[in-house]
């Protein structure tokens, strides 16, 4: 079965590039404009594999809507430039499973989703 | 580029720099002003980032105060702890200049404003040129010399070209 994918950003570019290159890769992709559209589409039913979050977004911080996405394997996708120890910091849910720092080359986006769902 | 010569005959600088310059020239214009009091306005790193990227890289820390407007964005912090000011957000215009507004009246020797490029992306151009407009006309009335950022992105080049008429000289690190 396909695997899905939801990438969350408010920048058009990052979701229309990242959707492509996933769908071309064979994933099914959804896309969300922020973390409180996220939480919205997952509260409608959506259930992706894998969510490929924006960091700082506009609406809701993005550590608010975490905890409610409960079970969901989410990466960070981060323009932000973090400390190694704030970084083990926001890994530390147990559904946080990659931090992916911006800009990122597409083949190594697509090496590690394929790598976290198959 | 002689940043401290620059800042001799030129209060305020607009640095344009490509985003393959930008990481090695924020160190080099760091280690060049080591040793002054520094504002250090951060709208893309948190402040313990910047700290460890500095301390990495030989940089005193101790003469910066930072604004950090992103760690307040992905964790819990306080308003303020030493040698720090938290922002809500690089888009908190408002809060951004009261922050910044204080530290100027206090004289600081430099205040790095890093960068315009960021707050594009929370904000439209005419709000962040009434702010960057604002902001130079503050320093002005200090002792405080500024350097202000700005990656040279093409969807930007309108805003960069309209903070360019505000300071006092414009230095496009590409030609």
């Amino acid at each position: 079965m396909t695997k899905k994918i939801m990438v969350v950003d408010d920048e058009p570019d990052i979701r229309s590039t990242v959707k492509t290159v996933l769908e071309k890769s064979g994933y099914t992709v959804v896309v969300a404009t922020s973390a409180d559209d996220c939480l919205k589409k997952i509260n409608s039913g959506e259930k992706p594999d894998l969510i490929l979050m924006d960091i700082m977004m506009p609406g809701t911080p993005v550590r608010e809507i975490i905890p409610k996405l409960g079970k969901f394997k989410i990466a960070y996708l981060s323009v932000v430039r973090t400390s190694e120890a704030e970084r083990e910091d926001l890994m530390k849910s147990k559904n946080i499973v990659d931090f992916i720092q911006k800009p990122f080359d597409i083949n190594e986006l697509i090496k590690r989703v394929k790598k976290l769902v198959g | 580029m002689d940043i401290k010569k620059e800042l001799s005959t030129n209060q305020t600088i607009l640095l344009i720099m490509s985003s393959t310059e930008y990481n090695g020239e924020i160190i080099d214009i760091m280690k060049k002003l080591s040793g002054k009091n520094i504002a250090y306005v951060t709208l893309n790193k948190t402040k313990d980032s910047l700290v460890e990227l500095f301390k990495k890289n030989k940089i005193k820390t101790e003469n910066i105060v930072f604004v950090d407007a992103i760690s307040k964005t992905i964790k819990s912090v306080p308003s303020e702890s030493e040698g720090v000011y938290y922002v809500s957000s690089p888009g908190a215009l408002t809060e951004l200049s009261l922050v910044v507004s204080k530290f100027i009246r206090h004289n600081f020797d430099y205040l790095i404003f890093d960068s315009l490029t960021n707050l594009l992306v929370y904000e439209s151009k005419a709000p962040v040129g009434k702010f960057v407009a604002s902001l130079v006309n503050k320093i002005k009335e200090s002792k405080t010399k500024a350097i202000f950022y700005a990656l040279s992105v093409k969807e930007q080049e309108a805003l960069i070209k309209e903070s360019g008429m505000f300071v006092d000289k414009v230095i496009d690190m590409e030609k």
